[in-house]
């Protein structure tokens, strides 16, 4: 198997990094999230590859938070389109978790099937080389396996995993995954290695029927209920891997300007406002049931898989404690009359 | 289908506005066309994003196709884009783009009697039913329309109402405005109790409704209670939208996108989903 020495990762995320914008786990301040190896500064930031999880997932990588589509000059009555952004430059996330790589795997559905292809999306994705790191060891808010997510086994174009003391091991899976290899080829070593264990999770909850069940939830008080301390903040959204919901919106100055989407949040109550003041989600408790309905429900019917990873980000976010594990246990305990 | 940068859906094109009409003192129907005539064809009931693109962009049920001449998009003054809409001028540039959703099923209702009943602006996306349904007279039975406003000044397509599509064969129209008004001889009160006035036979018929959520609700009651059963009922649906293509996430119901799933919907379709419409 081959092996990539501690001591050499440095080096080759700086060769990667010479052809391609390559995105890692960094804590930057107080803050740990996916930022460019290039913006790396070594008095100030710390390469984190064993945190579990980092709090800003790499969605960004493929859907940043405020994306430019297109620009537009303005002469009296005449507008015109004068220019189209679409992300060419190769990318690389390095050190990405099996759960964030389910994240991109539910965006690629929403973004790439039913349909329409998103151009913008998929010129990033395209451009995208994922080397996803093995996890061994479940974090204290992990629950990946209960959502049907194999955290040892990611669909990366390479799999590291942490061998402690002897380096990582690496393994290309793909096409990609070979010819991201050739290119640290002389930073590798050969050599018999034993793969770690999965340890326990301490984290996890039956899935299983959930769907089922909340079909016929829609008006059960448990909304209600569970809503109760939902500020409705939208951390929730804005950390969670999968959450794609965005917004449409213009910048302008003089006889210029540019339309950009940016990430928007089905939490806020102007989300779903109608331009003639009507709202069908206007009350905190609907729109918290159709955000978990989504996640749970809606998802896994059109496209046959939960849109939830089990990262655990928003369970350690939420300023009010709510927890989709709890969540889903009160799901799985309530009384339907069935 | 000719579509519009299909490759990039969620970029407009340009088209030039080519006529703007008052049809009520706060709805005006926009005319648009690019240099090659209509930027897309457009099926009735299907949408498209029409955009002042400075300002802002959203969804509208197309009014009428007419060929390759001009899309019609009769649009109210409800916001911050539609407030703008309203004070521009022939030749001013917009965004489109489109066609979105499934639009009404005209193939299937061929050979029917058609039942249109709208309330206010909702008369815009049957209205390219209804003169779909005059354009290919032959293929449909008889036709009745029932439109209420608020008064007698908001009710859209006037000439159309009064003077053309009465004159139609086999076409009865009925018109009722909420509250009584000097000037009014005809029919006062809301579009649903007018309905079970008329009390329409359900015998080989489709309605087709269309008006604010309040006046869907009853009017699907009241047909209910006349004997339509749920695969007689079409409604067509609306939702804060952005994309238009089934990835913003707002405009669902349930698992259905509004935007690309609908919006129209019969009853049977839509009492499958959750009561959220």
């Amino acid at each position: 198997m081959k092996i990539l020495k501690k001591d050499q990762i440095e080096e080759a995320l700086n060769r990667m990094a010479d052809q391609a914008e390559v995105y890692v786990p960094l804590q930057k301040g107080t803050q740990t999230g996916f930022y460019t190896w290039q913006s790396y500064d070594n008095t100030t930031d710390t390469l984190v590859l064993d945190e579990l999880n980092v709090s800003l997932p790499p969605k960004q990588v493929v859907f940043p938070p405020t994306d430019k589509m297109y620009s537009f000059k303005q002469n009296g009555v005449e507008i015109d389109i004068d220019k189209i952004y679409e992300a060419i430059e190769p990318q690389v996330v390095f050190g990405i978790r099996a759960c964030d790589l389910q994240g991109i795997a539910c965006l690629d559905l929403v973004f790439l099937t039913k349909g329409y292809e998103d151009n913008f999306y998929k010129a990033r994705r395209e451009n995208l080389t994922t080397v996803a790191q093995a996890c061994y060891q479940p974090g204290q808010a992990c629950f990946c396996s209960s959502m049907g997510v194999d955290p040892v086994h990611p669909e990366a174009d390479v799999i590291i995993s942490d061998l402690g003391e002897e380096g990582y091991a690496w393994e290309a899976q793909t096409e990609k995954g070979q010819a991201l290899t050739e290119k640290i080829a002389e930073l590798l070593e050969e050599k018999e290695v034993k793969l770690p264990e999965l340890q326990e999770f301490t984290l996890k909850v039956e899935y299983d029927g959930v769907a089922e069940k909340l079909k016929e939830m829609f008006e059960h008080p448990i909304w209600e209920q569970l809503s109760e301390p939902c500020q409705t903040c939208g951390i929730c959204t804005y950390l969670c891997p999968t959450c794609h919901c965005f917004d449409i919106q213009v910048k302008t100055w003089g006889d210029e300007g540019y339309r950009f989407r940016c990430y928007d949040s089905c939490m806020y109550e102007e989300y779903t406002r109608e331009a003639g003041g009507g709202n069908p989600r206007g009350k905190v408790s609907e729109r918290f049931r159709n955000r978990f309905l989504h996640k749970l429900e809606f998802f896994q019917e059109r496209y046959g898989t939960p849109l939830c990873t089990g990262c655990g980000r928003c369970i350690i976010a939420c300023p009010t404690g709510i927890s989709i594990i709890k969540l889903i246990e009160k799901v799985k305990e309530a009384d339907t009359g069935a | 289908m000719p579509n519009c940068n299909c490759e990039k859906p969620l970029v407009p094109c340009t088209v030039e506005v080519i006529d703007i009409v008052d049809e009520t003192p706060d709805i005006k129907s926009f005319y648009v066309k690019n240099e090659n005539g209509v930027p897309f064809d457009i099926k009735p009931g299907q949408c498209a994003m029409v955009s002042h693109i400075p300002v802002g962009e959203g969804m509208f049920s197309c009014t009428w196709q007419e060929e390759n001449e001009y899309l019609q998009f009769a649009i109210k003054r409800t916001g911050l884009l539609t407030d703008e809409l309203h004070t521009i001028e022939v030749g001013q540039k917009l965004g489109v783009r489109g066609p979105y959703g499934n639009g009404f099923p005209v193939d299937e209702c061929k050979g029917q009697d058609m039942l249109f009943i709208a309330g206010g602006i909702g008369l815009a996306p049957l209205r390219s039913f209804i003169k779909y349904c005059f354009k290919h007279r032959e293929d449909y039975g008889k036709i009745q329309i029932l439109y209420g406003s608020r008064s007698a000044a908001d009710l859209c397509f006037k000439a159309e109402l009064f003077d053309l599509w009465p004159q139609i064969k086999d076409t009865e129209v009925f018109t009722t405005i909420d509250n009584a008004e000097e000037g009014w001889d005809g029919h006062v009160g809301f579009v649903p109790s007018y309905l079970e006035e008329i009390n329409p036979d359900p015998a080989g018929k489709i309605a087709v409704t269309c008006g604010p959520p309040i006046m869907i609700k009853f009017v699907i009651k009241a047909l209910e209670k006349m004997g339509y059963s749920d695969e007689q009922v079409i409604t067509t649906l609306e939702m804060r939208m952005k994309c238009g293509i089934g990835k913003c996430g707002r405009c669902n119901i349930g698992s259905e996108f509004i935007c690309l799933d609908g919006p129209v919907f019969n009853l049977a379709q839509l009492k499958k989903l959750p009561p959220e419409w």
